[in-house]
């Protein structure tokens, strides 16, 4: 009590002023019409920006689950167009095989870029679907790598960056084929080789996935030719592919399930096996 | 002692008088537009002894305030600008000191402190009390301009009647 009066005895006059100030204004706001008008109208102002900056902080809180349902839906969105891709075969295949690549979202927990073997961990395992030689795209433009290793909670990708990776490509309407390789260590640009010198070719033409391979279905984007040269006593193009993606910066993959997979690989391997 | 609140009563209420019945009525204004007002009733409570606790002058002030006020009817808005200058006052009374120091019983006047001090004392607080005035009757800095163009037209001539005013009733106290 002692302390309080103390106080007061010291800052009474400031407490005063602040004190009868509220007043005033409390008669100034109440009794005013003009006055009152504009308090109204600010105090509204300021309680929508509040309510506007609380709304901007639970978004960001809510940025995570907003990030997967988005995820769920690209996926879908990318089945269809793959399914799109098939449907406008001359000799449709059944109904079922429209929808025969599923697709996981995932996110990537370590990746690298600069190294000569490149490999990429995914977040997502054995638990998600995620299981071994299958396919990793960033969207519908631009493929990642393929699956090698599947634990229960995390994948192992070759990455497209990868000496090792081999994916079979495609130039887009001029039917012809190549492996992608990487070989000139740039993140940004990978070979495409196995081209034969007889196909006609241009700089700017898009590279497409062939699907010929279980991993990737048919269409799916991988860059554009940027040059092109025949080395020579070779009988095929070295060509270069600037990607579409940029691998040094990905968040997010799908990983590509496809349905038939297993049952393609176990009938061709009973050829290759019959064969020897 | 009791000469000087006797006389600042009288001062209070004759301020106050000239304030709602003379001067409320005074404007003067271009194209519609009312820039001139007259406040001289700070004055009122401006002139207090220097050493006036703020526990009597807060108060007094908000108290004047209030009843101009009622007068010019916009409760609180005098009283506010009232309380705010009498506050101000004592920072600027603190401000002006002199090298040896107020007396106990100096009063911010012509006649004891000279008209030097009493000009910057007296212009000071008063342009502040004309600005809070103005802002709290606009209510709104929208009007930044308005209020500026009223603070200093307002207080120009506030000023001037104030001068004339104390150099007729020369007062002790």
């Amino acid at each position: 009590m002692y302390n309080v009066i103390q106080l007061f005895a010291k800052y009474g006059g400031h407490i005063l002023f602040v004190i009868l100030e509220i007043i005033c204004f409390y008669l100034v706001i109440n009794f005013n019409q003009g006055q009152k008008d504009i308090f109204i109208n600010s105090s509204q102002v300021y309680v929508g920006k509040l309510a506007t900056q609380s709304a901007k902080v639970s978004n960001y809180t809510n940025l995570s689950k907003v990030n997967d349902s988005l995820m769920r839906e690209n996926a879908n969105l990318i089945e269809n167009l793959i399914a799109i891709e098939y449907a406008t075969d001359l000799i449709p295949a059944a109904d079922s095989l429209y929808d025969r690549y599923d697709l996981i979202p995932v996110s990537i927990c370590n990746a690298t870029v600069n190294l000569t073997n490149n490999h990429i961990t995914l977040c997502s395992g054995s638990r998600e679907g995620v299981q071994k030689d299958m396919g990793v795209i960033s969207s519908k433009n631009g493929i990642i790598g393929i699956v090698r290793n599947v634990t229960e909670n995390f994948a192992h990708v070759i990455s497209l960056l990868n000496t090792q990776s081999r994916i079979s490509c495609s130039i887009k309407s001029r039917n012809c084929h190549g492996s992608l390789r990487w070989r000139d260590l740039d993140p940004l640009r990978v070979s495409l080789v196995d081209v034969p010198k007889h196909e006609k070719i241009a700089v700017g033409d898009t590279v497409i996935t062939s699907g010929y391979s279980t991993m990737f279905p048919r269409g799916i984007l991988v860059g554009r030719i940027e040059k092109y040269s025949i080395v020579s006593g070779s009988n095929n193009y070295y060509i270069t592919v600037k990607l579409f993606n940029d691998l040094t910066n990905v968040k997010y993959a799908y990983v590509i399930k496809n349905r038939y997979g297993g049952e393609q690989k176990s009938l061709e391997k009973e050829v290759i096996e019959s064969n020897e | 002692m009791s000469n000087a609140i006797s006389t600042n009563i009288i001062r209070i209420i004759l301020l106050f008088l000239a304030q709602i019945l003379v001067f409320k009525h005074i404007t003067f204004g271009i194209s519609d537009f009312a820039y001139i007002h007259f406040l001289i009733y700070p004055v009122a409570f401006l002139l207090l002894p220097v050493k006036t606790p703020s526990i009597i002058l807060l108060p007094l002030s908000f108290l004047i305030g209030l009843g101009i006020d009622f007068f010019y009817d916009s409760p609180g808005v005098h009283a506010s600008a009232s309380v705010f200058s009498a506050y101000f006052r004592s920072l600027v009374i603190a401000f002006l000191e002199p090298y040896d120091g107020y007396n106990v019983d100096d009063v911010p006047n012509i006649k004891r402190m000279g008209f030097g001090y009493f000009v910057s004392y007296m212009s000071i607080v008063l342009l502040a009390h004309m600005l809070f005035y103005f802002s709290v009757e606009a209510f709104s800095f929208v009007y930044f301009f308005d209020i500026f163009l009223k603070t200093i037209f307002s207080f120009i001539m506030s000023f001037i009647v104030i001068v004339i005013m104390l150099s007729i009733f020369k007062t002790k106290y």
